[in-house]
């Protein structure tokens, strides 16, 4: 079953960063169907845990540089063939049952898709619509992109193991919450890196990243990393405020969710200090 | 392709990125200010006079550029000798003397793990129990204001 799991893994990634290349409401469709390939996983670590079998979420490279979008549906249409045929690895019939019954109505649906040409997501053109940028604004965004992209995946993997071998009612309700803002920060990333032409999909995660032993200190050094993140934020909205309003009113915006996330985090860490 | 294009394109598909289970030598370096590591591992070919880097690759909690210098230095690290690769980190670290301490920290930390990489090989032969080598970087990349308080994770 852990090949099932690490391919159900690399499905969702695969799902949700072709969902970046779409222009058309094609991208909300496959952004709903990774949330659905993401709850397979929790489905799945639900049964690993149940069993007391380890488990991790190391993956493959997930290649997405396409010229056409209809090559990464394809490739997503193959990727569940292959995990249908490895449902059989899990012994909950009542997981795989459902599992079968998504994947049918999803395949119909992007069998159905139209195609689009999505090869500027990868052109490294590094220009952004509508938006004249300097090339240290350019440069600055473009690393914060590579950076916030990667620790938004990281961020959503660390809380759900969390929850997931948390059974404290309370310190799950943070997790969850913390879980879908990082979905919506990774998404509006995406989207950006897409535009800009220098989209890829985060690295695998090392397994002391999640696996750690200390969830208060955990949540103090998450806490100075939100606390560097609102500065960088404040950074870029300074340096591109001259050239676009609306990326200065983004990056404010994204600062000041910041300001929640370090308010949950400190929540918690009161919680466990008692 | 100018170098920033290029830099891009390491952050947007590392190469050798990821574990290596069947390997034949772990190395690590690591930042013991923050936590920052880089793993790297190796599988060695021993068919001829001198060890040659067969296959490579690394995983790393760090930044982008920890990710772009592990790209690159896998990269010219695969297909050579042992003493080639000696040559590979003796040039990279000299050329890190030149660069600010907190630019120079990421690719040194690389360059660190591949020198262990190769010495826990080395050991290795000798006794096949010996563990992995770990080498702390000079260079830290911590912003000084930060650094009494750095995040680990």
């Amino acid at each position: 079953m852990h090949q099932l799991f690490k391919e159900v893994h690399e499905l969702f990634l695969a799902t949700q960063f072709t969902g970046f290349l779409s222009q058309t409401t094609t991208r909300q469709d496959l952004y709903e169907f990774s949330n659905i390939f993401f709850k397979h996983l929790t489905w799945l670590e639900n049964d690993f845990i149940k069993n007391e079998v380890e488990y991790s979420y190391s993956v493959n490279n997930v290649p997405l540089k396409v010229t056409q979008l209809s090559h990464m549906l394809n490739n997503i249409l193959e990727r569940i063939s292959s995990v249908e045929k490895q449902l059989e690895s899990c012994k909950d019939e009542h997981i795989t049952f459902r599992m079968r019954s998504d994947f049918n109505y999803i395949i119909e649906a992007i069998k159905n898709m139209p195609d689009e040409e999505v090869a500027s997501a990868f052109d490294t053109k590094r220009d952004y619509p509508n938006v004249e940028l300097t090339d240290e604004a350019r440069d600055a965004l473009t690393v914060f992109l590579f950076e916030e992209t990667y620790k938004e995946y990281e961020l959503i993997m660390v809380y759900n193991y969390s929850k997931a071998n948390s059974r404290d009612a309370f310190l799950n309700r943070i997790f969850q919450i913390l879980i879908d803002e990082s979905f919506f920060h990774l998404r509006s990333f995406g989207q950006m890196m897409a535009d800009m032409g220098i989209l890829g999909v985060p690295r695998s995660l090392m397994e002391e990243i999640y696996k750690f032993d200390d969830l208060k200190q955990f949540l103090k050094d998450g806490i100075q990393e939100e606390i560097g993140a609102k500065e960088e934020c404040k950074r870029l909205a300074e340096a591109v405020s001259s050239s676009s309003e609306y990326f200065a009113a983004f990056f404010t915006f994204i600062n000041n969710q910041e300001n929640y996330h370090i308010a949950l985090m400190e929540e918690a860490l009161a919680y466990i200090e008692g | 392709m100018d170098g920033n294009e290029q830099l891009v394109k390491h952050m947007m598909d590392p190469q050798n990125y990821g574990e290596m289970k069947d390997n034949d030598a772990i190395g690590m370096g690591k930042n013991p200010k923050n936590g920052e590591k880089v793993a790297i591992y190796l599988k060695v070919n021993r068919d001829g006079e001198e060890p040659v880097i067969e296959d490579i690759s690394f995983q790393a909690i760090g930044c982008s550029t920890t990710i772009v210098s592990g790209s690159i230095i896998t990269s010219e690290a695969r297909d050579i000798t042992f003493s080639r690769a000696d040559e590979l980190i003796s040039i990279t670290l000299g050329m890190l003397d030149n660069v600010p301490a907190e630019e120079a920290a990421c690719t040194e930390m690389v360059a660190l793990a591949l020198k262990a990489s190769i010495d826990t090989y080395l050991e290795r032969e000798k006794d096949s129990e010996f563990p992995m080598i770990s080498y702390m970087i000079n260079n830290d990349c911590t912003p000084k204001e930060e650094s009494e308080d750095a995040p680990t994770v």
